[in-house]
């Protein structure tokens, strides 16, 4: 089974940068998996601080299996995560 | 446009962020000049036409933040004109709470039929048969309507096969439940404060981010750090507003460490209005003597119902909303404290001031707001050791926060207290959909009822100054009352307190 994993940093300065929308983001794609004819599944991990104490210029952090993303949009996260999709298919 | 995270959502956040930050340096406060500098950096405009304009709208998005008064576009003046004399312990508030940034507002048209592009002109051109006004007419092979004519009914919109007409509504204005926005000279939204209850809809609805409401975190900033013992009450709303880490434990520690010397629960004050208004319905609605009973919690919904339908405001519960009645409890155990309410809530910013009712709340602040202060301070959830106790209220009151929350919390009162009297609920959430209701009870046929409004869709999670998307919050809030052992309000031992 494929699976894709997605850690989104919820420290106090990503969430107001807009973590949690970025998670509502990334979740929107499990509905949308079968337009992008990917059969696997996204795990989303929301459990802690990915950088350094501290990281509020890079806020919001996130990693698509594993490859950070500093100043992450919903924008740049989604094409990311479908990019891997796709390389996965 | 909730739950996603916009340019719009990122300057409002960073005004609270800077201003919090401001707050707790303290010094000369000249240095505001240059927040709206690290907001928009550089030369080359981010969001407008011009980077000046852009710093212009966050310089006044700054002073409403401050609690200041917009200042005139046509006048000189600095951001920093009254924010010395605004640093103070105590509430900073001059009417209107909720304010269009004149220059800021893109001009929407008020609401039209509009054709668009996808109009192929077709042979049947069913729009121009069924306007009931002779509005449409083909022009250049294509729909045209005159807008003097058009009576915005809709029905070309409806008929046509391409979906090539669209009605347009200023979001604003459509975001309204009162019908306040209006227009200024210049074609800019304009608040009607005769209309306006303050929920605070059109601000979080505003694509351009042209309206915003005035803040309290200045000047609690500066009760906290006066030494003076201040106190928070937040709304059952705030479970899950923080992100993942921040568990309700951990969100009173936070608190805590801010400086804030006691937490208590809203849902507190709505255990005890649950079982007021359980009383009031058996002994005068269900008994025949009243036709019906509305809730009081909602400060924009209550105001709402008792101006626009003055024949039905004695029938508005005037029980306690929870924020007063938990500021009565606390006031009770710590007399010379401060009392400040943390909530989802624009409307309630106005509900401490009101005149009517003593209050006992000292500020109002947001979700968003506190947020702020947070991340001003540095405050990490993820590096605390162990979690506080939070643990004041019921199941029922924590319920409060999402709509049809607070109808379940009275009926389960009334099942518990009277099981021989069935109780007949009615609710809408949203203005206009509570102003709905309104008529069909003015119409009388709502008699036996108790009828539950709710300004915010959703309810108090959907409120102007939450972080978190309204399904996410609903189940934080679901999880929270589940960890409360006890499920009616009755059980509260605050309830109990006061029937002894």
């Amino acid at each position: 089974m494929k699976e894709l994993k997605v850690e989104i940093c919820v420290c106090t300065e990503c969430v107001m940068k807009g973590a949690m929308e970025l998670a509502e983001s990334v979740e929107s794609l499990k509905k949308v998996k079968k337009h992008l004819d990917y059969e696997g599944e996204i795990y989303i991990d929301m459990e802690k601080c990915l950088g350094e104490s501290k990281h509020g210029e890079d806020s919001p952090l996130i990693a698509v299996d594993g490859e950070l993303i500093k100043n992450a949009d919903s924008e740049t996260v989604m094409e990311k995560i479908v990019e891997k999709m796709k390389a996965a298919c | 446009m909730r739950g996603i995270y916009t340019p719009v959502t990122k300057i409002r956040r960073q005004v609270f962020t800077e201003v919090a930050k401001l707050a707790y340096e303290g010094g000369d406060y000249n240095k505001v000049e240059e927040i709206p500098f690290r907001i928009i950096p550089g030369e080359v405009p981010t969001y407008r036409d011009s980077i000046f304009v852009e710093r212009a709208i966050v310089g006044e998005r700054i002073r409403l933040a401050i609690g200041l008064p917009l200042y005139p576009a046509d006048q000189p003046t600095y951001i920093s004109n009254g924010v010395e004399e605004s640093a103070i312990s105590e509430k900073v508030y001059d009417p209107p709470l909720v304010n269009v940034i004149p220059f800021a507002c893109n001009r929407c048209d008020e609401t039209a039929m509009m054709v668009t592009d996808n109009c192929r002109g077709c042979l049947a051109h069913p729009c121009v048969s069924v306007c009931p006004v002779k509005a449409i007419s083909i022009v250049d092979g294509k729909s045209h309507i005159d807008r003097e004519k058009c009576v915005k009914c809709g029905r070309c919109r409806d008929i046509c096969p391409y979906h090539a007409i669209v009605k347009y509504d200023r979001p604003c204005a459509a975001a309204c439940g009162v019908d306040a926005i209006e227009s200024d000279h210049l074609g800019r939204a304009k608040i009607n404060y005769d209309k306006c209850v303050s929920c605070g809809m059109c601000l979080v609805s505003c694509p351009f981010g042209a309206i915003a409401d005035k803040s309290q975190i200045f000047q609690l900033i500066h009760a906290i750090k006066s030494g003076h013992e201040v106190i928070a009450e937040i709304a059952p709303a705030f479970v899950g507003q923080f992100g993942p880490l921040a568990t309700p434990g951990k969100v009173k520690q936070a608190l805590l460490e801010l400086g804030f010397s006691k937490v208590y629960e809203v849902a507190i004050g709505a255990d005890q209005g649950a079982v007021e208004e359980a009383h009031h319905y058996v002994h005068k609605v269900a008994s025949g003597e009243e036709p019906f009973l509305a809730t009081s919690c909602c400060p924009a919904w209550s105001v709402m119902a008792k101006r626009d339908f003055p024949e039905i405001a004695p029938y508005v519960s005037d029980a306690l909303t929870p924020m007063v009645a938990t500021a009565r409890v606390i006031k009770k155990e710590h007399p010379d404290s401060k009392i400040v309410f943390i909530g989802p809530c624009a409307a309630k910013k106005l509900e401490a001031s009101r005149k009517s009712v003593r209050s006992d709340v000292d500020f109002v602040i947001t979700f968003e707001e506190l947020m702020g202060m947070f991340v001003a301070k540095g405050i990490e959830f993820g590096e605390m050791d162990g979690d506080e106790v939070i643990d004041d209220a019921t199941a029922a009151g924590r319920g409060y926060s999402v709509a049809g929350g607070v109808a379940d919390a009275i009926a389960n009162c009334v099942d518990e207290l009277y099981p021989d009297v069935n109780i007949m609920v009615d609710r809408a959430e949203g203005l206009r959909d509570c102003a709905k209701m309104l008529k069909i009870a003015r119409a009388g046929k709502r008699d036996g009822y108790l009828m539950e409004g709710m300004a915010c869709p959703g309810g108090c999670i959907g409120g102007a100054g939450t972080m978190l998307a309204f399904a996410k919050a609903s189940t934080a809030v679901r999880e929270f009352q589940n960890v409360s052992p006890d499920k009616v309000a009755t059980k509260s031992r605050y309830v109990e307190a006061e029937e002894e």
